[in-house]
């Protein structure tokens, strides 16, 4: 009831508040205060109905958001952009973070296997799907063969992508870090850069099938897609030394320097043109790895504590971008599309499971962790939409649709997962490992790290 | 140079600033550190280097209005009702009456002033005049804890300073909110445009309305992270809410603070959390506010040495007639309100926030003295309290002897 009465009043303080702007005020930082509090309350309610957190903050992004009450415009999201832009960086880097050398070396084989089948199956599944729907399809509709097949490219290479934020923050969240956890994460860490390259390479197909009209349209290089990754981990793993250092003599004011890490990672991979997601994942990593353990995991806790309001407002912020209105006009191919993924997904990690030869509740829960789609798949979108603006504009409308729901039922397949896996307690708290509930009885509640059961997703 | 890049060396510079220069050189000797960052971001500033832009210091404005809304909610959070019914009450009524009468004798100064130089009325000169007068009634905290710890005594005089700084901070913030609300440009409500009265009762109803809203959400949670997020949550909202529409942030963020403070059961952990984070923000807009800076179009050298003669004069004057007037002479001595005359960050961000509110006439007039009395009164500030403060201790300790003989 007192969460209720908080979103009146924030709501109610907003319709009164927004009148009185004169036309140069900017909203930006009531909005992104507003946010942090609607958003942080409507997490604390979706808790209390046992779903994820973030939930909870992409429905206050949504509901209000420009499709429903309209609390928060279009302008005010286009000003949070760098809110969203550190977001990612600091989700980057943590999940970097939270790989030690040891591990990968132990599951490297394990993910690659469920990866590369995953991938591939869910890949073809929707090409096939696609190409099938091609009639039903608005920009694929009386097109010719060249541009179906290059949109049906475009469309599955982005489709299949993962969320790394929505994983890091449900493992956060839940403390979570047996197998299934550790799997999960690592496939989707992966993907990420797996994904970008196949991107690259559907849209050099793309653009070979169906060249874009105009001389402003971004080509794609191999040269460029090679400096975009390799230079990534370059860039990334001097950011992760010099992070090493300040650990080891500095030590100080973490959860500032956490933040300043984060934002100037993201700028460096701006300037250098490297991928920004594998440079601070990679910085993550490093900094990690070439640190004692107390002190990157005192990193790593001082930035999950000063990147909660972040997180809160990148979720709410994604939520908002949610244009329902798009979503209900596309909904007759949005479910086969959405069930033609999962089972792609579902099928690939069960093969993949097999083929590494691992334990059943890998195989059997991975691919709920992976429904999850945000952030890289929406820049991906956009990177169609201004090659191609009209059939790209129209794919990029579709696939936002299917992110929605993605980004809706990801969060609460992948709880499920981690809790039928053991790997959480019936509190909702971290097991310390994680034992398949075949073979053993799920370990009692163990805190890790001392994390409370409602704590924020930081 | 990016926007991003620029917002990290500068809240880098902000840190080292607040950690490692303020406390040694306060200590050391005796300055109130501030006045070289604001240096720094004038020549950082599209007037001198060029690395500051004024597109960049466009974009970063809500850092600046988040750093003028955390200020004031410190200031808030120092109206701590138990802390001070302690206070005799004869110390306040010295404070307001010295901080109405500098107010006054400034604001008359200046209208004239501003009237006769730049050829106005009286009543377009009042508006600059006022801010100034707002300006000029704030005086520096800081120094005045510095002179005092450095001297490693209480007593009157160290109380009748400290109470002076902060009724001298609220005066001057709720004088400026006042201001922001008589000349905000009119905006049509329900038909008609606001009234004064009702833009001042918006600026106090948002940060009620903040206050209000941190209770709901922090509830019995004495969670630091969940404090913290709250706390964050509230003054960006309430700093956020004041800009928005025109209002000043430093008073509806001083009024969030006073109510966090003296209904929260989490106060210490609140104003820990407060002063923590006020230190880098406050250097970030030092830079911000240097870089900024613009000289006036209009000549503006004599009226800004007007202004820092004048509110000298009327720290001094005025706080010796309150002194006086309250039967405390013997005890402050005549020139106590030299101890007032550093200004500090105060000054500063309401000068700053001048320049942002919309229909401010002179806005870099007024910002620019606020500049000059800062950069002047910072280097002396704390050794003013010192030299005040010597003497009245000295004659207390010998009379105390005498009384022990």
């Amino acid at each position: 009831m007192r969460r209720v009465i908080i979103l009146a009043l924030l709501f109610g303080g907003m319709s009164l508040i927004l009148p009185l702007g004169g036309g140069q005020s900017s909203p930006a930082l009531l909005t992104f205060g507003f946010l942090i509090l609607a958003a942080y309350t409507s997490g604390e309610l979706a808790v209390s109905l046992r779903l994820p957190r973030i939930i909870g903050y992409l429905l206050a992004g949504a509901v209000f958001g420009p499709s429903v009450l309209g609390v928060v415009g279009e302008g005010a999201r286009e000003q949070l952009a760098p809110v969203s832009s550190l977001a990612i960086a600091l989700i980057a880097f943590l999940a970097g973070a939270e790989l030690r050398w040891q591990e990968v070396r132990d599951r490297g084989r394990t993910i690659l296997r469920i990866l590369v089948s995953e991938l591939g199956l869910t890949f073809v599944l929707s090409f096939a799907l696609i190409f099938a729907l091609r009639e039903y399809v608005p920009f694929l509709r009386g097109a010719p063969m060249a541009t179906v097949i290059a949109f049906c490219v475009l469309f599955s290479s982005i489709v299949i992508i993962h969320s790394p934020a929505v994983t890091m923050a449900l493992l956060t969240e839940t403390g979570a870090r047996g197998p299934v956890a550790r799997t999960t994460l690592g496939v989707v860490l992966v993907s990420d850069v797996v994904v970008v390259l196949l991107f690259s390479g559907a849209l050099a197909l793309a653009q070979a099938l169906v060249p874009p009209v105009g001389t402003d349209a971004p080509t794609v290089s191999a040269a460029r897609v090679g400096w975009e990754i390799g230079g990534a981990v370059v860039v990334g793993a001097a950011l992760g030394a010099v992070i090493a250092l300040y650990l080891r003599f500095v030590r100080r004011e973490l959860a500032l320097f956490a933040i300043i890490v984060a934002f100037f990672g993201a700028e460096i991979a701006r300037l250098a043109h490297t991928e920004t997601l594998l440079t601070l994942l990679t910085a993550g990593f490093a900094a990690e790895n070439l640190s004692a353990e107390a002190h990157g995991a005192a990193l790593r806790h001082a930035m999950e504590r000063s990147a909660a309001p972040v997180f809160v407002v990148f979720f709410a912020l994604a939520g908002a971008g949610i244009a329902l209105a798009d979503v209900a006009a596309v909904w007759v191919l949005l479910i086969p599309i959405v069930a033609v993924r999962m089972a792609g997904i579902w099928a690939g990690s069960w093969l993949g499971a097999r083929w590494a030869g691992v334990h059943r509740a890998e195989g059997r829960y991975v691919w709920m962790g992976l429904v999850s789609q945000a952030g890289v798949a929406i820049g991906l979108a956009r990177v169609v939409s201004e090659v191609y603006p009209n059939r790209g504009g129209q794919l990029a409308t579709l696939f936002l649709a299917v992110l929605a729901i993605n980004q809706t039922l990801g969060p609460i397949l992948f709880r499920i997962a981690l809790a039928r896996a053991g790997e959480l307690a019936p509190e909702g708290r971290a097991a310390g490992t994680a034992e398949d509930e075949e073979d053993a009885a799920p370990e009692p509640a163990a805190t890790v790290a001392g994390q409370a059961p409602d704590r924020s997703p930081a | 140079m990016t926007v991003g890049l620029v917002l990290v060396l500068v809240v880098v510079a902000a840190y080292l600033a607040a950690h490692v220069a303020f406390d040694w050189l306060g200590r050391k000797h005796l300055i109130v550190s501030g006045a070289e960052y604001l240096l720094l971001g004038i020549l950082l500033g599209p007037r001198v280097a060029g690395v500051l832009t004024p597109e960049t210091v466009e974009s970063l404005a809500p850092v600046t209005t988040l750093a003028l809304g955390w200020i004031g909610a410190v200031v808030g959070v120092q109206f701590l009702l138990p802390e001070m019914v302690k206070v005799p009450s004869i110390a306040y009524r010295v404070a307001l009456v010295e901080s109405f009468l500098t107010f006054a004798l400034v604001f008359l100064a200046e209208t004239f002033a501003i009237a006769w130089l730049y050829e106005t009325s009286l009543v377009e000169a009042a508006l600059p005049a006022a801010a100034l007068a707002g300006i000029g009634t704030a005086s520096s905290a800081a120094a005045v804890e510095i002179g005092a710890r450095r001297l490693g005594e209480g007593g009157v005089e160290v109380t009748q300073l400290r109470v002076s700084a902060m009724v001298n901070a609220v005066f001057a913030v709720t004088a400026f909110g006042l201001l922001a609300s008589i000349w905000h440009t009119p905006v049509i409500v329900l038909g008609r445009p606001l009234t004064p009265t009702e833009w001042m009762t918006i600026t106090l109803g948002i940060g009620v309305v903040g206050g209000l809203l941190f209770h709901l959400f922090v509830g019995d949670e004495r969670h630091a992270e969940r404090l913290f997020v709250s706390l964050g949550g509230g003054v960006i909202l309430v700093s956020g809410a004041a800009s928005y529409a025109g209002l000043s942030p430093l008073l509806s963020a001083l009024v969030f603070g006073a109510i966090l403070v003296n209904t929260s059961r989490n106060r210490d952990e609140i104003v820990a959390a407060l002063t923590r984070v006020e230190r880098p923000l406050y250097f970030v807009l030092l830079v911000f506010a240097g870089a900024a800076w613009r000289p006036s179009a209009r000549a503006w050298v004599l009226p800004v040495l007007l202004f820092l003669a004048v509110r000298a004069a009327a720290k001094i004057g005025g706080a010796r007639f309150a002194g006086w007037a309250n039967g405390l002479a013997p005890v402050l001595g005549k020139d106590w309100g030299r101890a007032l005359v550093g200004q500090g960050g105060l000054a500063l961000a309401i000068a700053l926030n001048y320049v942002y509110q919309d229909g401010g006439t002179l806005p870099y007039f007024v910002f620019t003295a606020a500049i000059a009395s800062v950069l002047l009164t910072d280097f002396v500030s704390a050794r003013l309290v010192h030299s005040v403060l010597d003497p009245l201790l000295a004659r207390r300790r010998a009379a105390t002897e005498a009384g022990g003989d």
